[in-house]
């Protein structure tokens, strides 16, 4: 089945595909229901043609990425760009809005520079986490790559989204340091000192004279990232990987005020990541092993799952960077800190220093794991996540964490609860809805899930870090004050940037061609 | 057994002769399914994988691990890596191009 940009008719589109066929050479647009296919949201929550991409383009570099812009400008036909294409429970690579050709940057794969001495690289869109370890191991890299829980997305990407790892780099969009960005009409920039001729500085120093943009370009569709600079992290003397376990569901704002403190003194010092009784439950099997009744899984059965595996409430992990004596300084400290507010809590550390072989705990090597969590709630299973930012102030982190399991429950689902710790001062929760995805009913209910949870928490003032496409209106228009004037503002910068509105209309809401849903 | 493609495309070689001093030629110079299937697939589909361990209820016995299939119509390859099914997501043709998908689907069903 064809599918076609909005406005454009099957035979302009024929003609827009031979000239973008002339632009990059025909073996680089993919128009068969095959390829198309393959630009589809395996875990759409709902119909995957809701959000079917008519062609996929594939550039080689700036100049292919320049005609393709002219054709693309001509025709007024809409592009998504993507980096690796597995913004995997976000949407994929599939676009916002049906009929959006892809712009897949994939073949734009360069590890271009890794400065062993300042801890920087320059890296283009098409390097994935797997390929980016395998260069720095090729390279006997002293610098470590922070990455996120999967490998197959891209460095770039996952930057870009907000992305998050587990080292003291984890909060990936800090670690951006300079961009190339190629604007809606071919012309391409470099951020901060990259506007210098000959610089050294580019992958240094974040604010040039003048204002700061990378930001700008973080989940936006105000140009195409084609280059990013980021600073990377040396190898450390040592690690301790520290897996603690909190008995009780009611331990939850104990726990948040006792963490705050260290995170903030830098005691802990890379992101740390909780969960509630539901998600320590999921990891490598399915629902059905454990309960088959209607509606959510009661807490009941799984503070008895958890009480078989001698587990509490809230399992809390993180890792400590610093040399075999400050770690143990470190660790002191924690201990302290929970025997005076949570003595209940258990502990248990493991140890590396540097020269040793690495472990898994570590979470140094690539990985794919989380794509086991995706059958729990039935097969074909998929997810997607809710993710409000929030402060690590235990009262507040209680009325929002309180808010979403009442309403996960209410809509029958088990609400699999998260926290990382992402800095000393926000917690990004990760609620993730489960379903079965050729289940109509079981999507449409956690759309609605989803979207009650908005208005919910655009009633308290908490705003989320990151969407699945379908929700991208919904995220936007939580940005109230002063009657909508972020959303507003950023309307008018795409409309100044990109007046044809020709780049991934629709993302963060912005640059809409119509409505979603 | 290892083929190998014979034919570079053109643009792979252009691209490769045009990188910057200090940059690194990530383009494949040639395609080794054996090499791709352990870079890509035995993640899940090596033994203890998420996909061996979810094969195996429905796999012949013994044979959940694809390099273990008696069986694999590489037909039925081509289409899964292109479409996806149940937890794993589909590979994009600039990920594995057509051609490449075809090379690793004859390798797994002709090893097996």
């Amino acid at each position: 089945m064809s599918v076609l940009p909005p406005g454009i008719d099957a035979a302009t589109f024929a003609r827009a595909l031979d000239e973008f066929r002339a632009a990059i050479g025909a073996e680089y647009v993919f128009a068969s229901d095959n390829d198309r296919a393959s630009y589809l949201d395996p875990f759409d929550i709902g119909e995957q043609d809701a959000h079917a991409t008519s062609a996929a383009l594939a550039p080689a570099g700036v100049d292919d990425l320049r005609a393709l812009l002219a054709v693309a400008n001509r025709y007024r036909i809409p592009l998504w760009p993507v980096s690796m294409g597995k913004n995997l429970a976000y949407g994929t690579a599939a676009p916002a809005m049906r009929g959006t050709v892809v712009l897949d940057l994939k073949r734009m794969n360069r590890v271009l520079e890794v400065d062993e001495e300042l801890g920087t690289a320059l890296v283009e869109p098409g390097v994935s986490f797997f390929d980016f370890k395998a260069e720095l191991d090729r390279r006997g890299s002293g610098l470590w790559m922070s990455g996120p829980s999967h490998s197959w997305g891209s460095v770039i990407g996952n930057a870009l989204e907000h992305g998050v790892g587990y080292t003291p780099y984890g909060e990936h969009v800090e670690q951006i340091c300079g961009l190339e960005v190629m604007l809606a009409d071919g012309t391409l920039v470099r951020t901060g000192f990259g506007a210098l001729e000959g610089t050294r500085e580019w992958q240094a120093f974040k604010w040039p004279f003048g204002p700061g943009l990378d930001g700008m370009f973080t989940q936006s569709n105000f140009a195409i990232v084609t280059k990013m600079g980021l600073h990377m992290m040396p190898e450390p003397e040592g690690m301790a990987g520290v897996s603690m376990s909190i008995p009780l569901r009611e331990d939850y704002a104990a726990l948040i005020d006792t963490l705050r403190p260290l995170r903030m003194t830098g005691v802990i010092n890379a992101p740390y990541t909780i969960a509630n009784g539901w998600r320590q439950m999921t990891g490598g099997r399915t629902r059905s092993q454990v309960y088959t009744g209607e509606g959510a899984v009661p807490r009941e059965r799984m503070e008895e799952l958890l009480a078989e595996r001698g587990q509490g409430w809230w399992s809390l992990t993180f890792n400590l960077f610093d040399s075999p004596e400050g770690l143990d300084l470190k660790l002191s400290k924690i201990r302290e800190a929970f025997a005076a507010s949570l003595p209940e809590a258990t502990m248990e550390v493991r140890r590396w220093r540097k020269g040793e072989p690495q472990q898994a705990w570590m979470r140094q090597d690539v990985s794919l794991a989380p794509l086991g969590v995706v059958d729990w709630g039935g097969n074909p299973g998929g997810h997607s996540d809710f993710g409000p930012v929030v402060v690590p102030i235990g009262e507040r982190a209680e009325q929002v964490y309180a808010i979403i399991e009442r309403r996960f429950i209410e809509y029958g689902k088990d609400p699999w609860i998260g926290m990382f710790g992402i800095s000393s001062r926000a917690l990004i929760f990760v609620a993730d809805m489960f379903y079965t995805r050729t289940d109509a009913g079981d999507t449409a209910r956690c759309r609605a899930l989803f979207r009650q949870l908005c208005e919910d928490m655009a009633d308290i003032g908490v705003g989320l870090y990151r969407t699945h496409i379908r929700f991208m209106e919904d995220a936007a228009r939580m940005h109230r004050w002063n009657d909508h004037a972020l959303p507003a503002l950023n309307n008018r910068i795409k409309a100044a940037l990109d007046p044809n509105g020709i780049l991934a209309p629709g993302k963060q809401g912005i640059g809409t061609w119509e409505d979603g849903e | 057994m290892t083929r190998r493609l014979l034919a570079l495309p053109a643009a792979a070689i252009g691209a490769a002769m045009l990188l910057p001093l200090g940059s690194v030629a990530q383009e494949k110079a040639a395609f080794d399914p054996a090499a791709f299937y352990e870079q890509r697939c035995a993640y899940c589909h090596g033994p203890g994988g998420w996909g061996t361990r979810r094969l195996e209820p429905r796999a012949p016995e013994g044979e959940a691990e694809l390099l273990n299939r008696t069986s694999l119509p590489p037909a039925y390859t081509e289409l899964v890596v292109r479409r996806g099914i149940g937890a794993m997501p589909q590979f994009t043709p600039t990920e594995l191009t057509d051609a490449e998908l075809a090379e690793l689907a004859r390798w797994l069903e002709d090893r097996n």
